[in-house]
């Protein structure tokens, strides 16, 4: 198998690790992953066969995808908000901390919808940028998907409070943009567990 | 392992070159301002307000640079012009005339002593906001400039020991520093934000030029109270005779601990200084100084007052592998939370 798939997607390992794990769990596919927007804009462009990100990203980019990620049987996963010393509620919040999927206004218009309020949006390009945000007191709360929390919590003894949120987000899906991009889905869609865990899916549908 | 004094001090200009790497050596002070153009993005269209950029041309200024182009190049003109250690102020002083910018970005100290020599040339003239990045001990110096924002250079200990938990299996949590008098309130700072994460930090004073003696005892000294050392990016700490003579043989004595360093050519396989480095990702911190430009911008082109200066973000890390795995406990998977390992 060959092929160029270019991965888009915020995890708790680095980048360099996603690429690595996922190479060895598609063995002749060149793995490009990348966290910053700009660079994903960059290498859309870049002869790619196939793209995995979010797919709130995939629509924003006019990309429809061909496989969908699932977990415990759904497609969507479960966002969250978390503050210290008190679980946030987002009426009252005035800065939020999240992940840049789609730039500034993207990003913002994102997040608003989700929580359904307008706060100020403190973008951070990788998971782990998260918790310096709270560290330093630059944002009330951080928004991140429910499956992340423990990792969050992992590296620090802030006394870190969760508030659900109602709305679910996609979970990862791929769509193919190139001539090898079918047989690239194919290859994603039967890649090992623990690798597809890593981007929170358990199924590929 | 360890690393002989001829060896390293093979490696010294390469460290002594991180650790300014903010201080480029390019000369041309004649050059006029389009020859100093490093960058120029226009899509945004001509009525598109400018944004300036002040920097030396290097290979992080050029990264940080990238970080602001992608945040700013759709909406805004942005002007890369070179500017290095022999710039006169008259650089700034007629870019600023000719570019009549919304806002400036300034990389490294001798672009900020420049500007800062411009404004207190012209006391009378009303400056653009100006955001700084890539400059040592930020924090000390702002209150000597109008207008101006920025991001400190230096990561917060709070920020290195959050990375080093990811990694390392420690008995506890103590780190040690060696620090002079002079740097007393910024060690204090980091030893508050630590207390957020319930991390101790003990101190070790040396005077403000001490010698590889005194240096190496203050080393032992901490050995008997931490489980890890912060290495400061101090330069007075850092020169060459106190890491060959003092660090080295001070952190190669047993007991063993891990040492978090600030530059990426100071954990080395060669060396058994740094054992983990944090510096900041570049173009992150491009990123983040854009967001503070957009920010500014939203508040019609003023720095907040009361804005203080913030601190980086984003970090990039770098372990020495073999140092590790000789005399420390990687946790499981903990290579998935590095960026750079180095054999």
């Amino acid at each position: 198998m060959s092929g160029r798939l270019l991965v888009y997607l915020h995890v708790a390992i680095k980048q360099r690790a996603l690429q690595s794990d996922m190479e060895s769990a598609l063995p002749g596919v060149e793995v490009i992953a990348v966290g910053r927007v700009a660079d994903f804009e960059r290498l859309l462009k870049d002869r790619v066969d196939a793209v995995l990100a979010l797919p709130v990203v995939l629509s924003a980019y006019k990309l429809s995808p061909g496989l969908h990620g699932q977990r415990a049987g759904s497609s969507e996963e479960r966002y969250v908000l978390v503050g210290v010393g008190s679980a946030p509620v987002a009426s009252r919040i005035t800065s939020v901390g999240a992940l840049d999927l789609l730039g500034r206004e993207g990003t913002n218009a994102f997040v608003k919808n989700l929580i359904g309020a307008s706060p100020k949006v403190e973008r951070v390009t990788k998971f782990e940028d998260l918790l310096p945000l709270l560290q330093m007191q630059r944002a009330d709360c951080v928004l991140l998907p429910a499956r992340l929390v423990p990792d969050l919590a992992r590296a620090s003894k802030l006394a870190l409070m969760v508030q659900d949120i109602q709305k679910g987000v996609g979970l990862p899906a791929a769509a193919s943009v190139g001539q090898n991009g079918p047989e690239l889905l194919r290859a994603i869609s039967r890649m090992r567990a623990n690798v597809a865990k890593l981007v929170g899916v358990d199924q590929w549908h | 392992m360890a690393l002989t004094r001829r060896i390293f001090l093979c490696t010294l200009p390469l460290c002594v070159g991180i650790l300014s790497a903010c201080s480029p050596s390019l000369h041309d002070s004649s050059s006029s301002d389009e020859s100093r153009e490093l960058f120029s993005i226009t899509s945004a269209g001509p009525r598109a307000p400018t944004i300036l950029v002040f920097m030396p041309d290097t290979t992080q200024t050029q990264q940080v640079l990238s970080g602001l182009r992608d945040e700013l190049g759709k909406d805004y003109r942005l002007v890369a012009l070179r500017v290095d250690a022999s710039s006169p102020p008259s650089v700034i002083e007629g870019a600023l005339k000719r570019y009549a910018p919304a806002g400036l970005v300034l990389m490294n100290n001798p672009t900020v002593s420049a500007y800062k020599a411009v404004q207190r040339s012209h006391p009378e003239m009303r400056f653009p906001p100006a955001v700084v990045v890539m400059t040592s001990f930020l924090e000390t110096q702002a209150a000597e400039l109008r207008g101006t924002t920025g991001i400190s250079y230096e990561v917060p200990l709070i920020t290195a020991m959050t990375n080093l938990r990811r990694l390392l299996a420690l008995p506890s949590e103590r780190v040690g520093v060696v620090g002079r008098a002079g740097l007393r309130a910024y060690i204090h700072r980091q030893i508050e934000l630590c207390a957020l994460e319930k991390i101790p930090v003990v101190t070790e004073e040396v005077s403000q030029r001490p010698n590889p003696s005194e240096l190496k005892r203050a080393i032992r000294r901490l050995k008997q109270r931490v489980d890890v050392i912060w290495i400061m990016n101090d330069d007075k700490l850092l020169t060459p005779r106190l890491i060959s003579e003092g660090w080295m043989p001070g952190l190669d004595e047993r007991p063993w601990l891990p040492s978090i360093v600030g530059a990426a050519s100071l954990v080395s396989a060669r060396s058994n200084l740094g054992t983990f480095a944090v510096l900041p990702d570049h173009v992150a911190l491009g990123s983040q100084a854009a967001g503070m430009l957009l920010d500014i911008a939203d508040d019609d082109w003023q720095v907040p007052s009361g804005h203080g200066i913030d601190l980086p973000l984003s970090t990039t890390t770098t372990i020495d592998l073999a140092q590790t795995e000789e005399r420390f406990t990687l946790k499981t998977d903990a290579l998935q939370q590095v960026d750079r390992i180095v054999k």
